[in-house]
């Protein structure tokens, strides 16, 4: 039988501040070093981010300058992946648009789960008529066309005399702007079993308050689905910045990033005959969508408290 | 899938010689349609000109397929069908009355126009066996073939030419050919409602029609010679002011051309079937079929479900048409030309110095014909090489000289200041640039970037979604350079006439008007020609525009297939009557 | 429910009122209009054609002039193609419908089945390989897989048609018609296919992996039911029926179209046609059509809504 003590703290409370949070993502950190897997996973994103940013540094070819003289040539010696159709070297192009397509392929994607998740979650929570607000925005939006909001927001860039550099981030954090109502759709309809279980039921008899019930609660409950969507998601968006470029609403050129790469060859000559032009970077962001997968993975198997491993 | 303005192309044929005809004036039919379509929503092709010499090739560059035996069961199969690419017809398919380039295509084959033009753009006979023009050069008179017939074997009359030329004023008509360009007498008054009927247009007798203009106009001998629509099929129910029922049977036509229409299957096919009833007698194949593709595709004709189709001309595309050992080979340049035009209120750009600084400072070989494979030949005046009025006499080429550039803007006042870029008076050369977003634009804005920078030019490219997109931008006027390529040109005057109505920005030369003013004051080839190198001679010199490129094609087509003509201005339609398919040896 | 049923309907109904308004600003607005890009026309033709068009009237006077027909039935006529814009939908969208249903079909089919197997028999080799091929489906643009299927089974294996929905001048009718749009579907399903499946599958796996380590699980193993019981009744269950609601998201993608496919494949479908539209902004048929998508968008929503509840009565409407 406990006694309570003067303090007027019981053995209950010293357990439940034990669970702390540093202590938390502390266990969670243990447990991820423990799969290789998932570090696997963080070496190869760490190794591929280095690369990116630091490889085009040692590269003779980082100017990106024109070779009229090796135009699409297969890999050699002098350029380990070739050239493209203007004789630049592919392998430099293809660290320099990593850079361009990790950043924008995981800002964006960070963005509309951020924005995604939190209003899902606060309308699956609250229900009523911020539910009711939340939910028809969300299918305003969902109905409405992207393409003309592309080309209106271009034509808005180009009025407003933004510098052709940072139009494309512009235009990726606008179409996350658009592009959360799915998400939110899903993490609401998560949440709105979650409230109803048992242990949900518990907090409220324990007379938590909300802000404590959603971030203690309920949002590690959400991890799972939040991190397998977002991990979904890079891959889409890695890629929709080459449907931007496509528009016009991308990089300029020369500007590499590995969805334009990968559009430079959708021809089927280009398909047949110049394949060091669309592998590299059609593996580049095949092996990037792996490796963050995997992490993700690892991460949600970590964060999920009903995993008992 | 993005559309631009480029316009199309079609082959070169030196074996059809120019043939006289009475009175002649070179006029153009304005959305004339080349092979697999025009202006608006339409893929640039690339046309073929030197061809690599390992196969024994004609001397119009066709080069004969291999063997004929590679061909696919598919196409060996088809024993009187035809079947060609066409990239989406719309199913409008009555004259004046498209929105769509491809639509031209169909109607080409639907309906005979009154007068047509040969492979140079002269002016001959078709539906029409002869006409005359008055000395005063105000009259038209257009004689119609006795045997002329509708597919429903009623006659073609004056009547019905009458009732085409009278919609074509009407207040409610939306389509593209604009007639007030031809200033027919009375034609604004029927516009307007004033009057029941277009004065100019006098029927003579059932063959015979005669329209006056109000002005001498060397171009509307082919607007007044376009196609010509049946009065009782058409005109039902017309009143002045109501095309309403006439649009409702636009997509049911009804023609006078070697084929009739036998079934629209939209996103798929147009079919047709050969016309007992055209004039110069029917079709040799029974059937023909406008196969909805994509330009470039190559499955289909791989398997042979197609038998002729438009390619690029670079090295590869031709590499890979010989490969395939069935195909017939031709090599083409499109009627057009491509160009950079120069914003000419600014400045910079006023100085004629400038100009033709950047035109030395552009590396425009490799832009278009290196990094092209080929598939492209550099221009330097607005005329098409299988144009009659081309000529390259005492032309400056302007040859890539980066250093002749720097010299000419240092002798125009622009130095070369801290950063690199030049600047006058305290103001920086920084050019804008719009264009849309197509491969040869990326290349060009690559090379430019470079180009310029290293003559201390600041070049600020701005890429558009579309190419509607694009003109609006255009439009406002807010660009100092731009991209475009020109629409089919059938008459010389075509390619020059921007220079002189104002719609190249603030471009105004007394010269360049007073020699095309009089380039159409005669109707005389000779003279013309004469005329046209002098003007070409002077815009060579004063750069309008920065001139880029003509593009080479080829088609390639079933080796079973003979009679292929492709005429630059009118595509395969004038030709096509003759096409025969031999049988599978 | 009725109640929420009539409070439901009504939201809808404002939603499409207001989104109507919200899309055909941005339709207005978007730079060029239908007469700009046509370059033949002098600047004054291109201001009478302006008139007769009536796009030279103010943006909200226009949407009171469409919205109005709009209520009659009358969606207006294509200014591209001279013909009225529900006959030209009825021409292309059953096309896309056909590709669309048989691919979500095959596409739920399939994830659930992978999804569920590579579930239990989380970490084995099995499941590695469908997290892989899940992840390349994922990363490779569609044309790409698109252009590889027909250069290989098309044009170098011969065994599939290179595209269309028939064979260019075939006449066949009947029975014979049936197996030709099969033959051509062929292809083009299965590209749609294999790029829908990679996240379905994903989410069924996750579901189930999530479902099995629950304790009524255990309990239910520990009671000593077969697997096979354990499996289909009560795991299966329990991870499928929160992906119902998905069900209802998928009704606008039925009938929305795909671009990137028609294209490739050459199927006429309205994928193409809504893009050619908007390359030449033809008003009409982009509101019509985008009209079309957003109700059936409000009419997914509403059914996934009612599908959750069914699915998890703790949910309350």
């Amino acid at each position: 039988m406990s006694t309570i003590p003067a303090t007027g703290r019981t053995e209950a409370d010293r357990r439940s501040s034990a669970r702390k949070r540093p202590s938390l993502w502390r266990q969670s950190l243990r447990r991820l070093m423990k799969n290789k897997l998932a570090v696997s996973g963080l070496v190869f994103l760490a190794f591929m981010f280095l690369i990116c940013f630091l490889g085009p540094l040692f590269s003779p070819y980082a100017d990106n300058k024109i070779n009229t003289t090796i135009m699409n040539h297969a890999p050699y010696a002098k350029h380990w992946l070739g050239t493209d159709l203007l004789g630049r070297d592919v392998l430099t192009r293809l660290l320099q648009a990593g850079r361009i397509s990790l950043t924008v392929g995981i800002t964006s994607m960070l963005l509309s789960v951020f924005i995604g998740s939190l209003l899902g979650a606060i309308a699956g929570y609250y229900r009523g008529v911020v539910d009711q607000v939340i939910l028809r925005f969300a299918d305003l939006l969902l109905t409405v066309p992207n393409l003309p909001i592309l080309f209106i927001f271009g034509a808005l860039l180009s009025e407003w005399k933004v510098p052709t550099e940072y139009r494309m981030y512009m235009v990726m954090l606008m179409l996350s702007f658009v592009g959360w109502p799915g998400l939110a759709r899903l993490i609401r309809g998560q949440m709105l079993s979650l409230r109803e279980r048992e242990f949900m039921q518990a907090a409220t008899v324990l007379g938590l308050r909300d802000r404590r019930k959603l971030v203690h609660h309920l949002l590690p409950n959400l991890f799972p689905l939040i991190i397998v969507v977002a991990t979904l998601n890079i891959g889409g968006a890695i890629l929709s910045e080459s449907v931007l470029s496509f528009f016009g609403l991308g990089v300029m050129p020369p500007t590499p990033t590995w969805g334009n790469m990968i559009d430079a060859a959708n021809t089927i000559i280009d398909f047949e005959k110049h394949p060091w032009l669309w592998i590299p970077p059609g593996v580049s962001i095949f092996l990037t969508v792996i490796a963050i997968n995997i992490f993700g993975d690892g991460l949600r198997d970590v964060l999920d408290p009903k995993q008992k491993k | 899938m993005v559309h631009s303005a480029c316009a199309h192309i079609s082959a070169i044929d030196r074996f059809i010689g120019v043939r006289q005809s009475q009175r002649l004036g070179g006029k153009h039919k304005p959305g004339r349609i080349g092979e697999l379509g025009q202006h608006r929503g339409l893929r640039q092709r690339c046309a073929f000109g030197q061809c690599g010499s390992r196969r024994r090739s004609a001397a119009n560059g066709l080069i004969q397929a291999a063997d004929l035996s590679k061909l696919p069961e598919t196409a060996k199969k088809r024993t009187d069908t035809v079947i060609v690419g066409l990239t989406d017809p719309s199913g409008a398919f009555t004259p004046y009355f498209t929105q769509s380039g491809y639509d031209g295509n169909v109607n080409s084959l639907l309906f005979t126009p009154l007068v047509t033009v040969d492979n140079k753009g002269v002016p001959i006979p078709a539906l029409a066996e002869k006409w005359e023009i008055s000395p005063d050069q105000l009259t038209y008179t257009f004689h119609l073939r006795k045997n002329a017939k509708f597919s429903d074997s009623t006659p073609v009359t004056a009547d019905d030419v009458a009732f085409t030329w009278t919609i074509l004023h009407d207040k409610a008509y939306d389509g593209d050919t604009d007639f007030s360009l031809v200033k027919v007498k009375g034609g604004q008054a029927y516009k307007d409602g004033k009057a029941t009927s277009v004065e100019g247009i006098k029927i003579i007798d059932p063959e015979t029609i005669s329209v006056t203009l109000e002005q001498v106009n060397a171009t509307a001998l082919l607007y007044l010679g376009g196609e010509v629509l049946p009065k009782a099929y058409y005109g039902k129910d017309y009143k002045q002011g109501n095309l309403d029922t006439l649009k409702s049977l636009v997509t049911k036509p009804l023609g006078n051309g070697p084929y009739k229409l036998e079934k629209f299957i939209p996103g798929q096919e147009v079919r047709f079937v050969a016309n007992e009833n055209y004039y110069a007698g029917k079709p040799k194949i029974e059937h023909f079929i406008y196969k909805t593709t994509d330009g470039d595709t190559w499955q289909f004709i791989e398997t042979g479900e197609q038998d002729f189709g438009g390619f690029s001309a670079t090295q590869d595309n031709i590499d890979k048409l010989k490969k395939l050992g069935f195909l017939n080979i031709q090599p083409y340049i499109a009627n057009n030309y491509g160009y950079i035009q120069f914003n000419h209120e600014h400045d910079a750009l006023k100085d004629k110095r400038v100009r033709q600084a950047l035109t030395y400072g552009l590396d425009r070989k490799t832009i278009y014909v290196d990094s092209n494979q080929g598939a492209a030949q550099v221009a330097n005046i607005p005329a098409s090489p299988v144009s009659w009025s081309y000529t390259e006499d005492g032309i400056n080429p302007y040859n890539y000289d980066p250093v002749k550039a720097k010299a000419l803007l240092d002798e125009a006042g622009w130095k070369v200041g801290a950063s690199g870029i030049r600047e006058k008076d305290g103001k920086k050369l920084t050019l804008h640039f719009i264009g849309s977003k197509k491969k040869t634009t990326d290349v060009l804005i690559a090379v430019a970037k470079e180009n310029y920078a290293a003559i201390g030019v600041d070049f600020q490219p701005e890429q558009f979604a579309d190419f509607n997109a694009q003109i609006a931008k255009y439009d406002s006027g807010d660009f100092d350079l731009v991209a475009f390529s020109t629409s089919l040109l059938t008459d010389p005057a075509d390619g020059v006439v921007d220079f002189v109505n104002g719609n190249v920005n603030g471009y105004d030369n007394p010269k360049v008007k007073e020699l095309y003013n009089k380039a159409i004051a005669t109707t005389d080839i000779e003279q013309r020609k004469a005329i046209y190198k002098e003007l070409y001679q002077v815009i060579n010199d004063d750069l309008p525009y920065l001139f880029t490129s003509y593009n080479k094609s080829v088609y390639g087509y079933n080796g079973r297939i003979a009679g292929i003509e492709v005429n630059p201005s009118r595509g395969i339609a004038v030709s096509l009557p003759n096409w025969t398919l031999d049988p599978v040896k | 429910m009725s109640t929420y049923l009539t409070r439901r309907l009504t939201y809808m109904l404002l939603i499409l009122f207001a989104a109507s308004l919200l899309i055909f600003l941005l339709y207005a607005l978007t730079p060029g209009d239908f007469v700009t890009s046509n370059i033949k026309l002098t600047a004054a033709r291109k201001a009478e054609l302006r008139e007769l068009y009536g796009l030279n009237k103010p943006v909200l006077e226009r949407y009171g002039i469409w919205i109005k027909n709009a209520f009659h039935g009358d969606f207006g006529f294509s200014l591209a193609q001279q013909k009225p814009v529900l006959t030209l939908f009825h021409d292309y969208i059953w096309n896309s419908f056909l590709l669309a249903a048989t691919s979500t079909f095959f596409t739920w089919v399939f994830a659930v089945i992978i999804g569920v197997i590579s579930a239990y028999k989380q970490y084995s080799w099995f499941d590695t390989l469908v997290m892989v091929f899940i992840f390349a489906a994922m990363s490779i643009p569609s044309f790409f897989i698109g252009l590889f299927l027909i250069k290989i089974f098309a044009v170098d294996l011969k065994w599939l048609p290179p595209g269309g929905m028939l064979t260019t001048g075939s006449n066949a009718v009947g029975m014979a018609y049936v197996r030709e749009v099969l033959r051509h579907m062929t292809l083009p399903v299965a590209v749609m296919t294999l790029l829908g499946i990679g996240s379905l599958t994903r989410y069924f796996r996750s579901n189930m992996i999530d479902v099995i380590k629950q304790d009524f699980i255990r309990t239910a193993r520990a009671k000593g039911m077969t697997e096979r019981t354990v499996l289909y009744r009560h795991a299966l269950r329990n991870a499928l029926l929160p992906a119902i609601t998905l069900v209802g998201f998928e009704l606008p993608g039925l009938f929305g179209g795909s671009l990137i496919i028609e294209k490739i494949f050459n199927w006429p479908g309205i994928g193409q046609l809504y893009m050619q539209s908007f390359s030449v902004r033809d008003y009409p048929l982009l509101m019509g059509f985008t009209m079309l998508i957003a109700v059936l968008t409000v009419i997914g929503t509403l059914l996934s809504d009612i599908l959750y509840h069914v699915a998890d009565p703790r949910v309350k409407l």
